[in-house]
Parts: C-alpha cells; sequence; structure tokens
C-alpha cells in the first residue's frame, strides 16, 4: 500500500517506513541506544531529501526518548541543574545547527556534509566499540581480569572557573564543561539527526564524573527537549519534518523497540556490543562508497518552487 | 454559428463517451455529424508548382486554391479528468486525452494524412542543477546553474516520430520535443556556452525523464476514425501540483494547421493538502504539532507494553 509522503514528496510504501522504523527500533532496544545514528543513513538510503530524512529523524527521536525520560524522572534519576545547562547549550546548538543545515542546502553541499560527517562518526565510534568488545572479550577468554579504570580525582574540568554545585550528582564543577558539551550535542542534532546519547553519556560518566545512574536519565531529559526544539526550528526554518513520515517510523520503532529489548537481555553484553559495532561499520562504509564511487548521474537537480 | 457550435459541443460530449467507453461508440457518433464535404483525392489537394509559380506581379496575396471549396481543419480536444486529486494514496494517475479534427479529409483511421502531437506541461517551476565531479577522489557538487522557468512536467504523444511530423524549426517555434522544451536560464547563466547550455538542458530532460515526468511516446496518438483520435498520459506520483496545459497541434504534410489548448488542474486534496498547507503557512505550529504528535505516540507506547507486562 502506498502512500504519499506530503514534505518529502515521494510515494513509497507505508509497510517499508514502518518496517524501518521497527528493525531500528529493535536494534535500539536491543542495545540501549536512540537509534537516530542508524535512521537517518537508512532514510537517505531509501531515497528520502537528506535535510528531509535530518528533520523528521529529529520527530521520531523525541518519541524514543520520551517515555524512557519520564521513567527516569519517576526513579528521580534526573540532575535538573546538570539537565538544565545542557539543554540551555543544546539549544543554542540546535539553533546553530539548523541555521547551518540551512546555509549548506543553500549553496548545494548539505548531502555532501552529511554524509562526511555520519562517516567520521560512525567510522570512528564503530571502530573504538569494535576494539573495545574484541578486547573484553578476549579478556573474558583468557580469564584475566577487567583493569579498572582508575578515576583521576581531579582532571582539567576541574580547575575552570563558574564552578557549581550539582546536588543530585554530588559534584562540585564549572559550568562550563557541560554548557559546552550540550552545545556540541545539540549541533549534532541539529545537523544530523541524532539524538547525541553516545557521546553525551560517555562524556557525562569519563570527562564530568556524574554518577552512572543519572547520566541515563540526565541525557534522556536533554535529548527530548532538544530534539522536540530541533523539530521545532528545522519545521521553521528548512520545511523539512513531514509529520507523516515520522508518524509511521514511530509506530514501527514502539513495536521493534520492544522486541529488541526482550532479545537484548538474552545475548550478552560484549556480544552485544560488537554486533552493533559492526553495524555501525557497515552503514559507514556504505555511505562512504556513495562518495566515492562513480556516480551513475553527475547531475541532480533542486526544486526552488514556483517560478 | 451558435447552432453549429452547440452541435458541435454535443458532438464533442458524444466522442468524449465514445473515446473513455474504448471507441465502440464511433461508428455511432460519427453517424451524428453532419456530412462533411466528401474529401478530394489526395493527389488533388497541392496546387501544382507550374500553377503557383508565377503570381500576377501587381495582385493581392492569393488565397490558398483550395479554400473557397475546402473549409480547413481544425482540431479540438478535452481531457478525461479536469481535476485530479492528490491524497493520501495517490500513487500516479492516468489521463487519456481525445479529440477529433473538424472537417477531417481522411477516408479512414488508417489514412495517415494528419499527424497530431499532443503535449501536456505542468506549471513552470524554478529550479537548481548541478554537476558533479572527482575532488580528491569524492565525488562532490563543483557547478550548477538556476533555471528560472522549467516546466515541471512534460509529456509527448504523437501519431509518430517527431522528426517525421515536422520540421526542427516548426517544431521549435512550438516548443515540441524534449530538444525544444521551452525552459529560462537565470541571467547568471549568460556566460554559457551553446554547448554547456545544451548539456544542462539535457541533464534536466535525462533526469525529470528518469523521475517519469518527462516522458515521449512517439506512436501514442491512435485516430480511432475518420477524425477522432485519443491517447493515453500518466502522471507519477512525484508529479507537482498546480495547472497544467494540454496542447494539441494538427500537422498535414509538415504544416502546422491547427492547435488546441485545453487546462487540467492537479490539486492536493484531504489530509496530504492539509499537512502541506499546514506546514508551509504555520510552520511553528506545525512544529509544535508534530513533536505533541510524537510525545503523544510515544507515551501512549510506554503506557500499553507497561500494561501489558503488568
Amino acid at each position: 500500500m502506498n502512500i504519499y509522503l506530503p514534505i518529502a514528496e515521494m510515494s513509497a510504501n507505508l509497510f517499508l517506513f514502518i518496517g524501518m522504523g521497527a528493525s531500528v527500533g529493535f536494534l535500539s532496544g536491543m542495545f540501549g541506544v536512540g537509534g537516530g545514528f542508524l535512521m537517518t543513513p537508512l532514510l537517505i538510503f531509501v531515497g528520502v531529501p537528506s535535510a528531509v530524512a535530518v528533520g523528521t529523524e529529529a520527530a521520531q527521536i523525541v518519541a524514543s526518548s520520551v517515555s524512557g525520560a519520564l521513567a527516569q524522572w519517576r526513579r528521580r534519576n534526573i540532575d535538573f541543574k546538570m539537565g538544565t545547562i545542557l539543554l540551555a547549550g543544546g539549544i543554542f546548538g540546535s539553533v546553530f545547527g539548523v541555521e547551518a543545515v540551512k546555509a549548506l542546502r543553500r549553496v548545494g553541499q548539505f548531502d555532501l556534509f552529511v554524509i562526511l560527517s555520519y562517516v567520521a562518526m560512525l567510522g570512528v565510534i564503530g571502530t573504538l566499540m569494535m576494539i573495545e568488545s574484541i578486547n573484553t572479550i578476549r579478556q573474558a577468554q583468557s580469564g584475566a581480569a577487567t583493569a579498572i579504570r582508575q578515576r583521576g580525582q581531579h582532571n582539567w574540568v576541574h580547575r575552570l572557573p563558574l564552578k557549581m554545585r550539582f546536588h543530585r550528582s554530588k559534584l562540585y564543577i564549572s559550568a562550563i564543561p557541560p554548557l559546552m558539551l550540550g552545545i556540541f550535542v545539540g549541533f549534532l542534532a541539529g545537523i544530523m539527526g541524532v539524538g547525541g546519547g553516545f557521546i553525551m553519556v560517555p562524556a557525562m560518566i569519563y570527562l564530568l564524573k556524574v554518577p552512572t545512574n543519572v547520566v541515563v536519565g540526565t541525557s534522556l531529559f536533554q535529548i527530548t527537549f532538544v530534539t522536540a526544539a530541533t523539530t521545532i526550528l528545522h519545521a521553521t526554518q528548512n520545511h523539512t519534518v513531514d509529520a507523516t513520515l515520522a508518524l509511521l517510523l514511530i509506530v514501527g520503532g514502539v513495536i521493534g523497540a520492544q522486541f529488541g529489548a526482550l532479545a537484548g537481555q538474552r545475548l550478552r553484553g560484549e556480544q552485544l556490543r560488537f554486533l552493533l559495532a559492526a553495524i555501525v561499520l557497515l552503514v559507514a562504509l556504505r555511505l562512504a562508497w556513495s562518495l566515492v564511487a562513480h556516480p551513475d548521474e553527475l547531475f541532480s537537480l533542486t526544486a526552488l518552487g514556483r517560478s | 454559428m451558435g447552432v453549429g457550435r452547440l452541435m458541435h459541443r454535443w458532438t464533442l460530449a458524444v466522442l468524449a463517451i465514445a473515446a473513455l467507453t474504448g471507441g465502440t461508440l464511433v461508428g455511432a457518433a460519427e453517424a451524428q455529424r453532419p456530412t462533411p464535404p466528401q474529401p478530394p483525392p489526395a493527389s488533388e489537394q497541392p496546387a501544382s508548382p507550374a500553377q503557383a509559380a508565377p503570381p500576377p506581379p501587381s495582385a493581392p496575396p492569393a488565397p490558398a486554391p483550395e479554400a473557397p471549396s475546402l473549409p480547413r481543419e481544425t482540431v479540438h480536444a478535452d481531457v478525461s479528468t479536469r481535476r485530479i486529486a492528490v491524497t493520501s494514496t495517490f500513487s500516479g494517475t492516468g489521463i487519456i486525452v481525445f479529440g477529433a479534427v473538424d472537417n477531417s479529409r481522411q477516408t479512414s483511421a488508417e489514412s495517415g494524412l494528419y499527424d497530431i502531437v499532443i503535449v501536456i506541461s505542468g506549471a513552470p517551476t524554478r529550479l537548481v542543477a548541478r554537476k558533479k565531479s572527482n575532488v580528491g577522489g569524492l565525488w562532490i557538487n563543483t557547478s550548477s546553474t538556476t533555471f528560472t522557468s522549467v516546466p515541471s512536467y512534460y509529456a509527448i504523444s504523437s501519431t509518430r516520430p517527431l522528426d517525421e511530423i515536422a520540421s526542427d524549426d516548426v517544431l521549435k517555434s512550438s516548443g515540441i520535443g524534449f530538444d525544444f522544451v521551452p525552459m529560462t536560464f537565470h541571467r547568471s547563466a549568460r556566460a554559457l556556452t551553446a554547448a554547456e547550455i545544451k548539456e544542462w538542458r539535457d541533464a534536466v530532460v535525462r533526469l525529470k525523464q528518469r523521475d517519469r515526468l518527462y516522458q515521449q511516446d512517439e506512436y501514442g496518438v491512435a485516430f480511432v476514425g475518420r477524425s477522432l483520435f485519443r491517447a493515453a498520459f500518466d502522471m507519477p506520483a512525484t508529479v507537482t501540483v498546480g495547472a497544467f496545459e494540454t496542447r494539441v497541434y494538427l500537422f498535414r504534410d509538415g504544416e502546422l494547421l491547427s492547435t488546441y489548448t485545453t487546462k487540467l488542474d492537479l490539486e492536493r486534496e484531504g489530509l496530504e493538502h492539509l499537512i502541506h498547507r499546514f506546514a508551509f503557512d504555520h510552520s511553528f505550529l506545525y512544529g509544535v504539532f508534530t513533536v505533541l504528535i510524537a510525545v503523544g505516540a510515544g507515551m501512549l507506547a510506554s503506557y500499553v507494553f507497561n500494561r501489558n507486562k503488568a
């Protein structure tokens, strides 16, 4: 059954998009990741204009993170002070990212930019995850104890000015690092259609030393609001949010995530991470290939509207 | 004259029904028409060169010798659907153009005396064409040109290949054929050479053809009687909505005898229309609405699945 997407201006099978939502939802449920970094490239592969893929994916991330954020809030796992600083930075970064999308589209380089960003981001993350999971599997096999990371008591983060007390996180640190982190993640949300949890979570744990139980809730809080703001910004600045497409992806995504979470309980952590790393690297390779392979058609057209 | 017009309208309506029902009523429809003067054998038609060669020097331009006895042929046409709605399940549509040659001198549908060319063109749009080239191993958009007007849709159907119907000059002056699609470049393209202009034009036609927005059917128009003809067109789902113009050209021996223009509207309707209007006219509210849908769907899903677990 074909459906016409009013903003993407394409007609495609209804079940293709629900299926894509379900597949990525399954993976995100299984691995506990947001899935934006897989969904945006997939949408581009099936022919959705890259700017529409980015704008619409922001809306889907709102749906997939809101229930998690609420659950964490009920368990009092959100540091609202830290979250607010991350959020303020995030919205600023998102405004900047959405304007960058607008400017890059005008000069016809957005497709290139988005693909290069994804190749770099997925390449680095996939490789790091792959190395880590292989090391963990090896160590588990050889029976050696995993080295416990020695947490430095003070790093450069502690020497910055504007120190604040974060009661929920039991931290007394400068507001600058969370603000910068928020800006960076918000920029990525605007320009790539990702939530940015895969960067925010490790940065909060290793750089800011936020307790692990607060990290997930606080980052979900930030992601929900930043992607909501990003959706509205893309809708007003670029007209690239397809509500119909978003709804299809959301429906597929919530169903897939439930089954993914069940499947994830049966697999071991390091195997899961190895699998996810392999998927991430494959997507990166496929995207890189689209830049280096000789295109069938050198020309492309972009509609500008009525004469 | 008024009665004649009415009569003609009525005839067309009957022809329309005939065309839509697959041409089975053609014979009956033809019978209703006032009998046109019997066409002379084809060989008599053109004035002999010897007669035409020495014109009286002072005389005003003489009317064509056949004019008083044989009324000039004209063409009329209509489309099967004047308004097409793009809805959520729109997957393209078919349109039938049917028409008739008045004062046809053909003895049968197969005589091949006339050539019909039908061009359907969509609303002109502005667009940017970009060309990639290899920069350090990567294929990157390196040059671009802007068109201020390009038909969003352009479909040609004819009784036989265009180059057999008329000369390039005739086709060019009417904008018939992929080589002569009316396109205007932005003034920044003034510095382009003729070869570059052709390359950009060809790229637009090629890309539009790939999306089935530009189409050509060299044998798409068929006569189903002495004067009645029809052709089928299809419009893909990606077609740009707006006003379409259908132009019908009647040729005989490479000469353009008559043209006829009719309109057709493609509109967005239903939910798609609302969403599209909403997204462009009230973009902030549309963004908020999309976010609310996402929040609602996310919360509903967690409620449903958590209840199932409990």
